[in-house]
């Protein structure tokens, strides 16, 4: 390895080599001037961060396994790589890169200020000084490769997702620009790769300096790029003394600009350096199905002024480096509703950094009474808030663990304190909160739907059942998701199963309730349907109803009511593995399914309705957007109680017209009630009922169960006419 | 000062409902209750009079006349911005008509000493539009009915406000206070109370009082007080109707038969 005639502690590098001493105090100034404004940035950040409500209790004991994951998901980039693969491993690079420098330099600092001169302990040469010179080439290649894609990709690929034009804004509006973070992205960048490529300029320029000593030159080629470098400025006709110089220049340059970016690094984009693994850390795993617990007895609820955010969604708004993923998947925001999940968390951070983040700080009391929601610049606009589905497309997809599906939902717990919402939804609460149903009828018609079926359905409250089953609003109360809830109590009964239902007693669940921001209302039907529950016998409860099923499930146990709950399409499946239901005949259908938000992204419930589907022998082609990358039909978030407004095309519509790109579809399964409304409605405002039909996951199976020959054409004659 | 608001609960039927036993009213299993809609709007105009006022200087005061069951309904009303709620509980309450019921927001109206009383133009389940105009009567107030804009400075004699008429027409009068109004729907947007207002309304005392507590003797209350009295609530039959197809000379000869028939 080392050449022989040289010795091993000649093979180094030696720092500060011909600096006069003011040069190395100049130096070592600026060093500590830059890791003082470093720690005083943390400082502020932290400051920042601890102005907000301290969050849910965050188990200690868990710690380890989030560390454990949050390395994981650090190390293999996973989240990154997510719907952008090549952005995620150019990432990685960078990010690789950049690790492998820092431990570089650190161990430089490590040799030269602590262990050299406290315990005259040095290893840095011989041999390990060039592995360590041959692994930091490789890493700042790989990091300058990233770099270079990211500037190709934001200036020569321009993905959408990147342009930071905001849906809820117009140019008028003052805080519209987007322009500090175009210029913030683009200074990040370059300052990065001028760190990198100055780095390797340095390294040849030494080369040629240093060309005279063997323990240099004969060793050049464990830092190939440096000496590729150096051959290039002797080329061009560097002499030593030349190069010397240039190695001055340059080391300065360098020096300065990396010291100058570690002390920004608090103040700038670099900041998600550690904010992204903080905010990762502390994710909550269930912020998708399981909305924070409201005190109803506060002086207030929600979020309605800076000082009630929790701490964990400011160390988010610092965490997002606006990468676009919940931009590109947001259904309210791809059917021009002014909401992007993006530029929820942006106004967040633009607050917070206003109010709570200066560096002199503002009197807190005052920042915190900051109003969040109101049409003034930097607030939340209503409209905004309301557009969202709470589908959680956004909070999934996100690589650095952003919660905008709670964070919208507690904002909009104060809308709805302060009755600032929209007539129909006020008229809709209004009935749930008489009637204890959306459809505003009077309870007692709840299990109407009952009549029409050749047995009688078990009464829960009056007699043990094996299986309770939490019918539901519109499977209740909608004319064609009706037929559905028949279909289901038919393979049940045929099935032998021990079920029953809870009659007038049962109200709707609260799911959505919930998710519009009205929590009192929420508690008091969940509390309600608690207790009627807990008069009950049954050993599990099912439900054809998705929202019902994530909030009974996720949310009851918050209010006393812990229970085995399972969505229809997991149950049929158990049914169909026990051999107690079997398909009389295979369809010959086409098919694909639309996952619903509250039973695939919600509740990874992905699977189960897939092997119910291939029981039938239809063919299943997968959508487009499938699993957790499933576009909402709409309905969430309580929008199926509010019109769409003009001009804006419906979120449903955008779905139909995916589903009516498949060739040769037949039937376009879904899996709850709300998605059969939205998608079917849908289906014929496209223009496409002629050409496929939409069908219910039960139905689909129904039919399959049915040993009729004469079975139902998949698509109505008509369609088949010229 | 002060704007009373009296408020009604009121009932709405399911598809399928019986009637009392005595024939009188609809079996209450088969009603959902709840605020009258044009209350809200009545009260909904009180706390924005009081909003735009300085704090503290107007007191909106909810009334009902009506058994315990109806505190949900003053609850409702407190948990929109109402400041303070009373109820008077008659126990021969069955029997009282829009006059009786009157009598009693009169007096209370006398002990209060409000500046507005607003009503709603009518109640949604009976709609007799008699209630608030009986008790500008009683009082001899001066009344406007069915106003659906309302201009007026808490503290001021006099009030403006504004009817819609046929074709489009809006009459435009001057009112001297206090007086007596009936609100339309659409004056304004009720807002909503959510479910955590209503909970904290529970905290708020209602003041509950008897007749004789404000003075009305047993002859003013419940039926006694009342200019009417409700015989029977009944489902009419349905008409028949026939139409006769035919020949000219055909649908002459059914028509003859069934003139027969009529006949007998």
């Amino acid at each position: 390895m080392i050449p022989s005639g040289i010795a091993p502690t000649e093979v180094t590098r030696i720092l500060f080599q011909d600096f006069s001493l003011w040069m190395l105090l100049l130096f070592y100034a600026y060093a500590i001037t830059a890791i003082a404004v470093f720690g005083f940035g943390v400082y502020v950040q932290v400051r920042k961060y601890r102005s907000g409500r301290p969050g849910a209790a965050f188990s200690w004991r868990q710690l380890a396994t989030r560390l454990a994951d949050t390395a994981k998901v650090i190390a293999s980039h996973r989240a990154l790589r997510r719907r952008d693969a090549r952005t995620g491993r150019l990432h990685a690079f960078i990010f690789y890169g950049f690790t492998l420098l820092f431990i570089g330099t650190a161990t430089i600092t490590l040799q030269e200020d602590i262990l050299g001169p406290l315990l005259g302990v040095n290893f840095w040469h011989g041999q390990f000084y060039l592995i360590f010179k041959l692994v930091l080439n490789f890493a700042g290649a790989g990091f300058i490769a990233g770099l270079t894609y990211m500037m190709y990709r934001r200036g020569w690929l321009r993905p959408p997702k990147l342009d930071y034009t905001r849906p809820d804004r117009t140019p008028e509006d003052a805080d519209f620009s987007r322009e500090r973070y175009r210029i913030e992205d683009w200074a990040f960048l370059w300052t990065l790769l001028l760190i990198g490529v100055t780095g390797f300029l340095l390294s040849g320029a030494r080369m040629v300096w240093l060309q005279s000593e063997p323990a240099v030159w004969e060793t050049r080629w464990w830092a190939p790029i440096g000496a590729l470098v150096a051959a290039g400025l002797k080329g061009v006709g560097f002499t030593s003394e030349g190069a010397g110089a240039l190695r001055m220049g340059l080391w300065w340059f360098h020096g300065v600009l990396a010291l100058t970016f570690v002390a920004l690094i608090p103040y700038t984009k670099a900041k998600h350096i550690v904010t992204a693994a903080t905010s990762w850390l502390l994710k909550d795993p269930n912020a998708l199905n399981h909305l924070p617990l409201g005190d109803l007895d506060a002086d207030h609820i929600g979020y309605r002024t800076l000082g009630d955010v929790s701490s964990r969604y400011l160390v988010q708004a610092d965490a997002c480096t606006k990468c676009g993923r919940c931009h590109e998947a947001c259904p309210a925001r791809a059917a021009g509703y002014p909401l992007s999940p993006r530029d929820v968390i942006l106004t967040l951070r633009e607050q917070a950094n206003a109010l709570l983040g200066e560096v002199l700080p503002k009197p807190r009391a005052a920042a915190c009474a900051t109003p969040l929601i109101g049409l003034a610049t930097g607030e939340y606009r209503p409209d905004t808030l309301w557009s969202c589905r709470q589908c959680g497309a956004c909070t999934e997809i996100c690589p650095v663990g952003v919660e905008h599906l709670p964070l919208i939902n507690l904002l909009r717990r104060d809308m709805v304190d302060q009755g600032e919402m929209d007539s129909a939804l006020q008229r809709t609460l209004g009935a749930i909160g008489k009637t204890g149903n959306c459809f505003n009828e009077s309870r007692r018609k709840r299990p109407q739907w009952t009549r029409d079926l050749p047995f009688k359905i078990k009464d829960a409250r009056k007699e043990p059942v094996e299986v309770l089953w939490f019918v539901g609003d519109y499977a209740s109360f909608d004319p064609r998701s009706q037929k559905v809830s028949r279909a289901f109590a038919r393979i049940l009964h045929a099935a032998g199963i021990d079920f029953g239902i809870l009659y007038e007693g049962e109200t709707t669940a609260g799911n959505d309730v919930r998710r519009v921001g009205e929590e009192g209302l929420f508690q008091q039907l969940a509390e309600g349907n608690v207790e009627t529950l807990s008069g009950c016998t049954f050993s599990r409860i099912v439900t054809t109803d998705p929202h019902s099923f994530n909030t009974l499930k996720n949310e009851y146990p918050d209010l006393g009511g812990s229970y085995q709950v399972s969505h229809a399409s997991a149950y049929l499946k158990e049914l169909l593995d026990a051999g107690r239901i079997a398909p009389a005949r295979q369809l010959d259908f086409t098919v694909t399914y639309h996952d619903p938000c509250h039973l695939g992204r919600l509740n990874k419930g992905y699977d189960a309705p897939r092997e119910v589907v291939a029981a039938t022998g239809a063919k299943l082609v997968e959508l487009p957007r499938s699993r957790d990358n499933s576009f909402c039909c709409g309905a969430g978030g309580g929008r199926v109680w509010v019109p769409d407004p003009p001009g804006t095309s419906k979120v449903s519509e955008i779905r139909a017209r995916e589903a009516a790109e498949i060739e040769g579809l037949d039937v376009l399964v879904v899996n709850c009630p709300k998605c059969m409304t939205m998608l079917e409605d849908a289906v014929k405002t496209t223009g496409n009922e002629r050409n496929f039909r939409v069908m219910e996951l039960t139905e689909l199976l129904a039919e399959a169960l049915e040993a009729d020959e004469a079975a139902p054409a998949p698509v109505p004659a008509e369609a088949h006419e010229p | 000062m002060k704007i009373l608001v009296p408020v009604k609960r009121v009932a709405s039927l399911d598809d399928e409902f019986e009637l009392r036993d005595d024939g009188r009213d609809v079996d209450p299993d088969f009603c959902e209750f709840d605020l009258n809609e044009f209350d809200e709007y009545a009260l909904e105009t009180a706390v924005l009079i009081k909003e735009s006022a300085p704090e503290g200087a107007v007191e909106v005061v909810v009334l009902t006349i009506g058994p315990d069951d109806a505190d949900d309904t003053l609850r409702k009303a407190l948990a929109k911005g109402a400041d303070r709620a009373i109820r008077v509980d008659d126990a021969d309450l069955g029997d009282a008509d829009r006059v009786a019921i009157a009598r009693a927001i009169a007096k209370v109206a006398e002990r209060e000493e409000p500046g507005l009383v607003l009503c709603g133009a009518q109640s949604s389940d009976f709609g007799h539009a008699q209630t608030g105009m009986s008790v500008a009567a009683l009082l001899g107030w001066p009344r406007v009915a069915v106003v659906s804009r309302l201009d007026y400075a808490p503290g001021t004699a006099t009030a403006t406000v504004e009817r819609e008429l046929e074709g489009g027409l809006v009459e435009r009068l001057e009112v001297e206070t206090p007086a007596v109004l009936t609100i339309q729907l659409g004056i304004n947007t009720p807002r909503y109370a959510s479910l955590r207002a209503i909970k904290q309304a529970n905290a708020k005392a209602i003041e509950s009082l008897a007749p004789a507590d404000l003075g009305l003797s047993a002859g003013e209350t419940g039926g006694a007080g009342a200019l009417s009295r409700v015989r029977r609530v009944y489902v009419p039959e349905r008409g028949k109707s026939e139409m006769i197809e035919g020949t000219p000379a055909q649908q002459a000869a059914r028509l003859l038969e069934i003139i027969e028939e009529v006949q007998g």
